[in-house]
């Protein structure tokens, strides 16, 4: 004979011994019916929102990249495979190709550790921390364009503020306009200085929430600073800094303001073109629409296999 | 569930974050049909009120209200380049409200009418009967595709050789701008000698910004071209010439380039440079020594510039004819006269200069009178520069390339075969049909 304790409370009991049931049956199934209604009463409105903003538009971007639109034109031909074909085989893809990653490895990897950086040195109690906190996030809130406005002041080949600095030291300035790599090198540190804040305020609130225990009894057992660092305190912010990867390459690549206000994708062309930059080039510069939502297409299916890899490898360690 | 809503959450997001990126290159092909919206009383006019000109275009579109009863003028402010006003109004054409008057660039308007987008003017001029040959014939004519003409010049503008007076006189060189490049050439050197290090003998916008406009100037002074009609010719070797040139002044040091030269210019540690007569303004007022301005070097080398102002196809013939309605009025003697004095900007009538206002304002801006004794010498722009798509930036890459030191044939070579690529894949089927 079962004991009534050992059956849990809201289980509805049957069989020998038990009390008879009071009052209508139990609704299980019109309460999960409910449940589904309401989810995708509450789901639906962004449901929509994605599918005629994003989803639709993705679809018909895929769809252009087949033909050879020109923007101000009604008419888009099919071309099949052509534009693939052309992106594959043209020079300054291999350019493009190269300045996007240089910018993004180096905006991802040089913002996440001086975020991580900043983030540790402002979790201490120092005297002004708020002020400081403050004033490390605000350039993410500013436009990128008044950003790249500001910052050609400060790369001015004749009047800028490296130049200044550099000459008190009695080093040449760059010509940061005309070279390109000098070029690529100031649209980077001008998106990484935007962006710091984003890094920083993220790692610390991460910071904020850690057991500080862990740390505690690591030192009591004799760990060192930098084994605290790496054994403790890093594994406890991976899933910020899994999360940060994505999101922070997601906008990097998407940089653009930066990069058309400060150089218009110069020197030489494509000095500082990336792939979001050529899809721009392509579409309203030279009108090939059809060509540009090739681009757009290939930077997607590149920026989706990342992120599968991504969220595989954070998986992966988690499990380990 | 912890692990599961992490990976899920951040699956999707990233999802939709990829999705999002790669939906920007355009979304549709709707082809604009019907009226375009808007209200037959009301004149939308998208500018990007060229050379700071908005308080101007305000006070214009003021006056052809109250002379206009019944008609009013909405100001729209379009973008802050020519570039970015053919953006939005090629947007528009994909299903938005069209604009009555838009400013089209001597590199914008035409792709709009190849795809029938802008509306030939000739009959609704003749309808209306405005005296066409009031306008200036170069600035008119530039409009033109198989004899009709898709809009009516506005902000017209055309290269000015600048220098510094107080820099010549140091060199020992008279009062004037060169006569041609190879005297700028035995020039540059005594300017170099007499500018110190800090100074620049000469600087021109890069490749980015506008070289390959100025650049037809030399071009065109070595007796060389861009395109003959359709056909690129960077390779001729008068092109050549005129690349090996430029190339020569960046090594020997009497060139640099830079986004802007004017406000380096302004600031004195410039020598000279080729700019357009719309920065006369600024470059008057803020300098600290004595500006002067020259024709360009050559006889009838001097390209022109700057943009004009067209009607959309499919707006109703209401709205067009009020449209240009608006657009007489607004590039008529007097307001070009209004609209010349406040941004430095061409006068595009004729009659404009004979006006005892203009006549008033020239001799006591004898700069300014420079660009208008140039506009005779003017010459409509090679083709493969304003007419093919993306035709500036290919050029200005290229000039980019060969003042970095690249070797001039091979870069001009390479120009050539794009060139003639872009113009069998966009532009041969369209021509004629």
């Amino acid at each position: 004979m079962q004991s009534p304790e050992t059956v849990p409370p809201d289980e509805p009991r049957h069989g020998a011994g038990a009390p008879a049931p009071v009052g209508p049956p139990p609704r299980r199934s019109s309460g999960r019916a409910w449940e589904w209604t309401l989810a995708a009463l509450l789901l639906l409105p962004n449901l929509v929102l994605l599918i005629v903003f994003t989803y639709r538009p993705l679809l018909d971007n895929i769809r252009l990249s087949f033909t050879d639109w020109n923007i101000s034109s009604p008419i888009a031909n099919p071309v099949g495979l052509a534009n693939y074909i052309e992106w594959f085989g043209r020079d300054d893809t291999r350019v493009v190709v190269r300045n996007t990653v240089v910018f993004t490895v180096a905006t991802v990897g040089i913002s996440m550790a001086l975020g991580l950086g900043l983030a540790l040195l402002l979790d201490q109690r120092l005297r002004g921390r708020n002020l400081v906190r403050s004033v490390v996030f605000a350039p993410f809130v500013i436009s990128g364009a008044a950003i790249g406005i500001a910052f050609q002041f400060v790369f001015d080949p004749q009047f800028g503020l490296v130049r200044d600095l550099l000459t008190r030291v009695g080093v040449t300035s760059p010509d940061f306009y005309q070279q390109s790599g000098w070029a690529l090198f100031m649209v980077t540190v001008t998106y990484i200085w935007k962006n710091l804040g984003y890094t920083f305020v993220i790692y610390l609130a991460a910071l904020q929430g850690r057991r500080a225990d862990l740390d505690e009894a690591a030192e009591i057992d004799g760990a060192s600073a930098w084994a605290r660092f790496r054994r403790v305190l890093m594994p406890q912010l991976r899933p910020t800094t899994f999360f940060l990867s994505i999101t922070v390459l997601l906008s990097s690549v998407q940089v653009f303001d930066i990069i058309n206000v400060m150089t218009r994708g110069g020197p030489a062309g494509n000095g500082t073109a990336t792939l979001v930059y050529q899809v721009y080039q392509e579409t309203f510069v030279n009108q090939r629409a059809g060509y540009g939502a090739t681009v757009a297409t290939i930077m997607f299916v590149i920026l989706l296999a990342v992120t599968v890899v991504q969220v595989r490898f954070m998986d992966k360690g988690q499990r380990s | 569930m912890n692990e599961f809503s992490r990976r899920g959450f951040l699956g999707l997001a990233g999802a939709a974050g990829v999705a999002g990126l790669s939906a920007c290159a355009g979304t549709g092909t709707a082809p604009s049909s019907g009226a375009g919206g808007g209200s037959s009383n009301t004149i939308e006019f998208w500018s990007n009120h060229p050379g700071n000109s908005k308080p101007v275009e305000q006070q214009i579109i003021k006056a052809f209200e109250a002379a206009n009863s019944g008609l009013r003028v909405k100001l729209v402010d379009a973008g802050k380049n020519y570039e970015e006003v053919a953006q939005k109004f090629n947007a528009s054409l994909a299903g938005g409200q069209l604009p009555d008057v838009v400013v089209v660039s001597d590199v914008t308007w035409f792709n709009f009418a190849l795809n029938k987008q802008l509306a030939p003017l000739d009959d609704l001029l003749s309808a209306a009967k405005i005296d066409t040959s009031d306008y200036v014939d170069a600035l008119y004519n530039d409009y033109n595709l198989d004899e009709k003409h898709y809009a009516l010049p506005f902000s017209r503008s055309t290269p000015l050789f600048y220098y510094n007076k107080d820099l010549w006189k140091a060199a020992g060189l008279e009062d004037r701008g060169p006569k041609d490049w190879d005297e700028f050439l035995t020039w540059a050197p005594k300017l170099k000698a007499a500018a110190g290090s800090d100074t620049i003998v000469m600087e021109l916008p890069d490749g980015s910004n506008y070289l390959d406009w100025v650049f037809q100037n030399i071009v065109w002074g070595y007796g060389g071209a861009y395109s003959k009609e359709w056909t690129p010719t960077f390779s001729d070797p008068n092109t050549v010439k005129a690349g090996a040139y430029l190339q020569d002044l960046a090594k020997k040091g009497f060139l640099k380039l830079s986004k802007d030269p004017a406000p380096d210019f302004t600031a004195g540690i410039v020598g000279c440079s080729m700019m357009s007569t719309g920065s006369l303004g600024g470059v008057t007022k803020d300098a600290k020594f004595a500006v002067g301005t020259a024709f360009l070097p050559g006889d009838g080398n001097c390209p022109t510039g700057g943009a004009g102002v067209g009607i959309p196809a499919s707006l109703s013939d209401e709205r067009k004819k009020n449209a240009l309605k608006f657009i007489e009025f607004l590039t008529n003697a007097q307001n070009t006269v209004t609209f010349t004095q406040a941004t430095g900007y061409m006068p595009v009538r004729k009659s404009a200069v004979e006006l005892p206002e203009e006549k008033a304002f020239l001799e006591k801006n004898p700069n300014a009178k420079t660009a208008i004794d140039q506009l005779p010498k003017t010459r409509s722009q090679d083709n493969v520069r304003v007419l093919l798509p993306g035709g500036g930036a290919r050029i200005g890459k290229a000039l980019d390339q060969i003042v970095q030191g690249q070797d001039v044939g091979t870069v001009f070579k390479a120009l050539d075969a794009e060139s003639q690529q872009v113009f069998d894949s966009q532009i041969k089927s369209k021509l004629g049909a």
